[in-house]
């Protein structure tokens, strides 16, 4: 068992530079997820530390082995690929079985053991004696995860495992997983594009984004406190609403969608943003603390019956995620309802250049004239 | 704008029925979604409005006008296929006005209009550049504006997202709104992803095995399913759907997770129901006052702002979301009381699949 280090761990396909210099610790006996959209380099990462693929620069070490110049049956390391590689004419047992027959360390017994547990952990059970070819593709997927945690691994990887199974396979795969996590204490590397299946399945999310992590937490913080607006927007559907300013004639910044100005960082007005997730936007038929006037451009049904409704503020669209309408409904807003918006500030998230600020919005003190 | 009606419309092939008895008028100047599974009869309906199969009895009018006869050059319809191949020899403004050219139209028009395409799908900055120097959504955006360059007030959408990136496919959605606001068109599009119907919808038709199940208004059919295919096909996460019984000629059903009292509509009647629950129709019971029934979470999702919960309770394994702020207190294997919510189901009759009432509230017992 061991954590797995990358240290200055760098890829490069031509021109385009893949990983770029990435340094980084993933926990052991952790679940980290490697998240985000194609082409940000993160199955390039995940194959490095498979041996899959060579770095051109960089060290990657499982706890104090420096494991990177060594082929992958050397490292330690079990993988799940996007699709299952099987042997056809096996059994199902037989496939998960097969290559712990290379570990000469393990009799007879406790390789069937082994084989036992984890069908009973992946509930395989009344497929055990089937041939591969008999199951479905979220079936087979969960014999190839068996296969890969049978071997106890000091670290197992996932490359994006349920992109090419159905979605009630895909579910039951997920709770496979979680409940293989309550038995096996394995470093756990799970590359996923699927922010959903990050959210739910890791322990800590590694946001990725053009070869570089930007950003490493638990999915709950992630998604709360992005430390970029790329976060903010990646996560969430839809994701995070993004203002920008105007200088306000009594000094600090204007938003869309705040009845006052707002404390000026040091910074120009082009590069300041103000992020604010649709969850937290409030609609109101009559004028409330806080509100500014809005109007209804669309509204759609979503997750659970809630309302998306897309509001007109000033220059700006503001998207509000709003509770599905009671029964019978009495507040539905219609296309064109001229109604009042609360973005809450304290719900608010300032960016400069992209890049979260480390003070949170705060209302601009009242002027000297209001102030007598 | 031309009214779209299409009249007791057939189709067959060798005696295998695709479409059957299709009776629709879809209104002019909106967004309607066709939704339904694969083999629904979506895309053979669209092939032959489109003019490129001959239906096997029936007729299309616009306007009034039977236009079944016509080539189709003759109908004026724009279509985006799902995947769009760009000419890859060609820069992006050639291949967006291939099309325009390919009509006589007069050279200034046709910069005018393929900027004015690029611009509504934000690729004006990229007219220059070869195919192969775009990204997957810019090409699918290029694709996009190409098919609405067409002189056309209906076009059809023959689900021009699937297999995009998640984020790509909220941004398309949105542009893909202000588009059809700009230009007024009429638009048909084709999805099979219940949140994608719902989300772009004005309107709304469910098809399965070659019959329009339902179509209206993308609320009214959400809020008031007339038929229980409906109810299982539309909306996001799955409506939960289970069996129950009324009990004699009581206005009371029994279901594995408890009693209710039925409401039901005039000449609503059934002994053997199906009942659809939404999954807001569920919620985390908050005291214990009225006894509710009671689960066993089996799965937790985690979309962000809010949480699927799957429950277990005897044989059915219900679905839930609950907001992101309540996520702290629920955890896998954990019991989870629950209540529904008056008013929410509705009964469907076994037999006829028929809408017959709503449940109005949970019994003892």
């Amino acid at each position: 068992m061991a954590d797995v280090r990358v240290e200055k761990l760098r890829r490069q396909f031509g021109s385009l530079v893949a990983v770029k210099d990435i340094t980084f610790v993933f926990p052991e006996h952790a679940v980290t997820c490697l998240l985000g959209p194609s082409g940000c380099g993160k199955t390039t990462l995940l194959r490095m530390i498979a041996g899959l693929e060579r770095p051109d620069a960089g060290a990657i070490l499982f706890g104090d082995r420096n494991v990177t110049a060594l082929p992958p049956r050397r490292r330690d390391v079990a993988m799940v690929f996007q699709y299952p590689v099987m042997y056809r004419t096996l059994s199902v047992i037989e496939n998960i079985e097969l290559p712990l027959a290379n570990d000469r360390t393990l009799g007879a017994v406790e390789r069937r053991q082994r084989v036992d547990e984890v069908i009973e952990i992946l509930e395989l059970g009344k497929f055990r004696h089937l041939h591969i070819d008999r199951l479905d593709l979220g079936s087979r997927q969960k014999v190839a995860v068996g296969r890969a945690i049978a071997r106890r691994t000091a670290v197992t990887l996932f490359d994006e495992p349920t992109t090419n199974v159905e979605v009630h396979a895909k579910l039951a795969l997920i709770r496979a997983f979680k409940e293989m996590r309550r038995h096996v204490k394995q470093t756990i590397i799970y590359v996923t594009h699927d922010q959903t299946e990050a959210m739910t399945l890791a322990d800590q999310i590694a946001l990725m984004h053009e070869g570089q992590i930007v950003q490493c937490a638990p999915p709950r913080e992630l998604y709360e406190q992005p430390s970029s607006e790329f976060g903010g927007w990646f996560l969430g559907n839809p994701g995070m609403n993004f203002l920008t300013p105007q200088p306000a004639p009594q000094g600090g910044f204007q938003f869309d969608g705040l009845p006052f100005p707002l404390f000026a960082p040091n910074a120009g007005a082009e590069e300041i943003r103000l992020g604010i997730r649709p969850e937290h936007v409030r609609i109101s038929r009559l004028p409330v603390p806080d509100g500014v006037p809005a109007r209804v451009l669309r509204s759609a049904i979503g997750i659970g019956g809630q309302r998306l409704v897309t509001l007109v503020v000033g220059n700006s669209r503001i998207k509000a995620k709003i509770p599905p309408p009671s029964h019978p409904p009495e507040d539905a807003f219609e296309i064109g309802a001229e109604v009042f918006a609360v973005c809450p500030i304290e719900r608010a998230i300032l960016f400069h250049g992209g890049e979260r600020l480390a003070e949170p919005p705060r209302r601009l003190a009242a002027s000297p004239l209001a102030a007598r | 704008m031309s009214r779209i009606r299409f009249e007791r419309l057939r189709k067959s092939y060798r005696g295998s029925v695709a479409l059957d008895d299709i009776d629709l008028d879809i209104e002019p100047s909106t967004l309607t979604v066709f939704c339904g599974p694969p083999g629904s009869g979506k895309s053979v309906l669209m092939r032959i409005l489109i003019g490129l199969e001959a239906p096997s009895a029936g007729r299309i009018l616009f306007d009034g006008e039977d236009i079944t006869p016509l080539p189709a050059a003759d109908r004026s319809i724009g279509y985006v296929p799902q995947s769009f191949a760009l000419f890859p020899h060609m820069s992006v403004f050639d291949n967006l006005a291939y099309p325009l050219a390919l009509q006589g139209a007069p050279r200034g028009d046709i910069r005018a209009r393929v900027q004015q395409a690029a611009r509504m799908v934000r690729i004006d900055r990229l007219l220059d550049k070869r195919p192969s120097q775009l990204s997957g959504g810019e090409k699918q955006r290029a694709a996009i504006a190409r098919g609405i360059l067409k002189n056309a007030d209906i076009f059809i959408l023959d689900d021009p997202l699937v297999g995009l990136d998640f984020k790509l496919r909220e941004s398309l959605m949105e542009d893909l709104k202000d588009m059809r606001t700009e230009i007024g068109a009429t638009f048909l599009y084709l999805t099979a992803d219940p949140l994608e119907a719902l989300t772009m919808a004005d309107h709304l038709v469910v098809m399965d095995g070659g019959h329009i199940v339902e179509a209206g208004a993308v609320e009214a059919v959400y809020d008031h399913p007339a038929h229980l295919r409906t109810a299982e096909l539309v909306g996001f996460p799955r409506c939960n759907i289970l069996p129950a019984q009324m009990e004699g000629s009581s206005l009371v059903c029994r279901s594995d997770i408890g009693r209710f009292r039925v409401v039901l509509e005039d000449g609503g009647a059934a002994s053997e129901v199906m009942l659809a629950i939404r999954p807001e129709d569920i919620a985390p019971a908050v005291s214990t006052a009225a006894p509710p029934a009671v689960g066993k979470v089996t799965l937790l999702e985690n979309l962000g702002s809010e949480t699927v919960v799957y429950v277990r309770t005897g044989e059915t394994t219900l679905v839930t979301t609950i907001p992101a702020a309540a996520n702290a207190v629920v955890d896998l294997g954990d019991a989870f009381p629950f209540m529904i919510r008056p008013g929410g189901p509705i009964v469907f009759d076994r037999s006829t699949h028929r809408r017959v009432g709503r449940l109005a509230e949970t019994l003892n017992g």
